[in-house]
């Protein structure tokens, strides 16, 4: 047998260290990624064998109108919950990031809501958006607001209610930008204030470049967030009125587990990957107009 | 720093020992020596117990009689968890499915058949209602049996005809009896809505999506059907069908779109006390006979406005009634010359394909079904039975003492269970997308259920294709004893 140099036996040490790792991803990620990738080839109900069927659920995703509308939803959904959850946190970041009196207090109300189970979230807000006794149309009402929004049960506003609970949710964004603008160094803020620079001009020259990768970052993770979206139209709206809230991903899960056609969702789910995959490349690519590293 | 150290550590060594010693244990120790049968089933809170109550009966009696236990074990998305453990090949040996999921599983051999073991239990036709029997049966074999059916009828609120009765004979009708006719219902509807100033919809006397459950089966209050069996051919276009759901399009047009969807958005949640039933804010509505258990539980006062619960339960049925605000008849049909129209569903019995201990786990639905158990847990669960025939003591001690009326209801000839569609539930998504858009005052039914035929027969001709060619390649575990589906 021959002998094992001694960088090999610290390979070995090595890769048995991460073996239980290894064993857990190949298991319970990469063979599942795999096997849909196939399975998004066949016709499989996952209670029979997959039988091979080449491009027909991806031939059939296209001219499928629910998918298009599920799809659509998505992008509507994430077009106004991206830019929306971005202003609303990183405006919530700088307020916090004021020093004043009981500053922790604030952080964690902000931060609270991220910690709130979904279901209880949703349970509460669906208080809220009644339409009858809810506190939003009541304050609407005190507004002098006379045409008061359905809210859930209506095909228009079903949709922005569900953007507005997203924002609520937005905590952990808000303390990803603090951390980031604690690295914004002092020395520019000084130097923009001796040229004159007001608060407003600071926050545009000075912190959002600076705050530019910590953003680049959230838009990623906030837009990966948004074309998965599901436990909330599942809950409080089951992706009604009309399909006026039905997701990508819900419909995806319906297919799967309700409609037995695991090989469609499969290719669905394909399909969700590459879209995420190209608006991430998309973002990548812009992002060398926008972000700004600093240098080392 | 060591004194830290050791603390830290006994924080963490401590809880631990105290969790081993006196931590959770398992609620139940398996008898040695019998057969154990695992039973998941979709239900939680009272309805779980009442279950277990049955279990508890079986394992003491007929369980240990034949050395069969029986695990009951309560969990949410059963038929999911069933389907995945299905295909993993280690399924349980019982699962409590909806009667919606029987087709679905048994096309794809996910379901064993169970006709002969029902017939060795001397089960057959003659032992149930007709609606159900023909429900639990696909393709020829029988596929699941009944822990507890439901049964459709309009709900009314008596208390609020009579207060209302002054309108009520004004616009022509009587206000001590239910309408009988839907085209009476709909007077009926009229009559009993209330407007404030500005056409606010401060109540509905019929709602159609309160509770909107049965929406995807309006039609068979049309006298429709959504697919003829023999061609295997969708009818969603056929005029009744239509006629069904520009019914539910007119209480829109008539309540007009935005005071509609202001007052559907305003509904509280059916298990909670902002109910628009309980809370007058719908005064018919189509329901099960269940309703009373959760009546009892929201609003226990309206179902004693003459004595407590202890002494109602003393007096004949026909008193019994007088003690609710609320009463019970068939859901009126379109056809004035069809009667007792309804739709008969129920919680479903079945073994998976690959249950360890099939003829274990039948022992015990076929103990589910004998009829002194089967009323007991109907009666625990408030609902009508499946059995043909029901005592005398069943009819007068049930908790809704409408219960001769759900009775009636289920043994009608036209009572009809969940349509043998193998892709029914696909089916059943796009009617209740449709029958929102009607009540949202969007499109008209005939483009939508055009729509809708052509999407879904494309979808069911797939998949029979495809069933026929992978039979006839082998590829179904089963399909060789069995037979092709058509």
């Amino acid at each position: 047998m021959p002998a094992i140099s001694a960088r090999g036996r610290e390979a070995l040490k090595g890769y048995a260290f991460i073996a239980p790792w290894l064993v857990g991803f190949c298991t319970f990620t990469l063979i599942p990624i795999g096997l849909s990738l196939y399975y998004s080839f066949c016709d499989y109900s996952l209670l029979q064998r997959p039988v091979f069927r080449g491009l027909e659920n991806y031939r059939t995703l296209a001219s499928d109108g629910v998918f298009w509308k599920a799809m659509g939803n998505t992008f509507y959904y994430a077009a106004l919950s991206l830019p929306l959850c971005a202003v609303a946190a990183l405006s919530a970041a700088l307020l916090l990031n004021a020093k004043v009196r009981g500053q922790a207090v604030y952080r964690t109300i902000v931060f609270l809501p991220s910690i709130v189970p979904a279901v209880a979230s949703a349970m509460l807000w669906l208080w809220l958006f009644n339409p009858k006794l809810g506190l939003i149309n009541f304050a609407l009402g005190l507004l002098g607001v006379s045409e008061q929004p359905g809210w859930l049960g209506s095909e228009r506003w079903a949709m922005p209610a569900l953007v507005l609970i997203s924002i609520w949710g937005a905590g952990n964004t808000v303390v990803i930008y603090l951390a980031g603008l604690q690295d914004v160094p002092r020395e520019l803020y000084e130097a923009a204030e001796l040229d004159g620079a007001g608060a407003l001009r600071r926050v545009w020259h000075v912190t959002l470049p600076m705050l530019s990768p910590v953003i680049f970052f959230n838009l990623i993770m906030a837009m990966i967030g948004a074309m998965q979206v599901f436990v909330l139209p599942l809950i409080m709206t089951q992706g009604g009125p009309a399909r006026s809230t039905y997701f990508f991903t819900y419909y995806l899960y319906d297919n799967a587990f309700v409609y037995l056609k695991m090989g469609y969702a499969s290719a669905m789910a394909w399909v969700q990957l590459l879209i995420v995959l190209a608006l991430t490349a998309l973002a990548f690519w812009t992002s060398k107009r926008w972000v700004h590293h600093s240098a080392a | 720093m060591r004194v830290i150290r050791y603390i830290l550590l006994a924080l963490v060594i401590l809880p631990a020992l105290a969790l081993i010693a006196f931590g959770p244990r398992a609620g139940e120790s398996l008898p040695p020596g019998r057969v154990v049968v695992e039973y998941w089933e979709k239900w939680t809170g009272p309805e779980e117990q009442q279950m277990r109550q049955i279990v508890d009966a079986f394992n003491a009696t007929v369980g240990r009689e034949k050395g069969i236990f029986v695990r009951y074990v309560s969990t949410s998305a059963i038929n999911q968890k069933t389907l995945v453990a299905t295909a993993a090949g280690a399924p349980p040996d019982i699962a409590g499915l909806w009667d919606s999921n029987i087709v679905p599983y048994a096309a794809e051999d996910a379901l064993e058949p169970l006709e002969d073991l029902a017939a060795a239990h001397g089960i057959g036709p003659a032992t149930y209602k007709k609606a159900y029997w023909d429900a639990c049966h696909y393709d020829g074999h029988l596929y699941a049996l009944i822990s507890t059916p439901g049964i459709v009828a309009l709900l009314y609120n008596r208390l609020a005809f009579e207060q209302s009765a002054a309108d009520l004979r004004a616009a022509g009708l009587d206000p001590d009896r239910p309408p009988r006719t839907l085209q009476e219902l709909d007077r009926y509807a009229e009559a009993l809505t209330k407007r404030d100033a500005s056409g606010r919809v401060l109540r509905s006397g019929y709602f159609p999506l309160e509770p909107g459950w049965y929406v995807p089966y309006t039609w068979m209050w049309f006298g429709g059907d959504v697919w003829d069996a023999r061609s295997g051919k969708l009818t969603l276009t056929d005029p009744k069908v239509v006629a069904a759901f520009d019914w539910i399009a007119g209480y829109t047009r008539r309540l007009g779109a935005g005071a509609a969807n202001e007052f559907r958005g305003g509904l509280g949640n059916f298990d909670s006390p902002q109910n628009g039933f309980l809370v007058n804010y719908v005064l018919m509505e189509q329901q099960g006979p269940w309703m009373a258990n959760y009546i009892g539980n929201l609003r226990p006062d309206l179902q004693q406005l003459k004595w407590p619960r202890d002494v109602e339960m003393t007096k004949p049925v026909a008193e019994r009634r007088q003690n609710y605000s609320w009463a019970v008849a068939p859901f009126p049909s379109a056809a004035p010359e069809v009667h007792d129209v309804t739709y008969a569903t129920f919680d479903a019995l079945v073994v998976p394909r690959g249950a360890r201990h099939k003829r274990e786990a039948f022992e015990f639905i076929a103990y589910v079904n004998r009829p002194d158990v089967m009323e007991k847990l109907c009666m625990l669960h408030c609902k009508n039975s499946p059995l043909a025939t029901v005592s005398r003591e069943f009819l007068d001690r049930h908790p809704n003492p409408y219960i001769g009326v759900f009775e009636e209801l289920a043994g009608s000839p036209n009572a009809r269970g969940v349509p043998q569609i193998p892709i029914w539930p696909q089916i059943f998504d796009e009617l209740t997308s449709i029958g929102q858009e009607m009540s949202l005052g969007k499109g008209d039914a005939a483009t939508a259920l055009a729509r809708a035929q052509g999407r879904l027969q494309a979808s069911l001709d797939n998949f029979r294709d495809k069933q026929r060619q992978r039979r006839g390649q082998g590829g179904s575990i089963s399909a060789a004893t069995r037979g092709a589906v058509n």
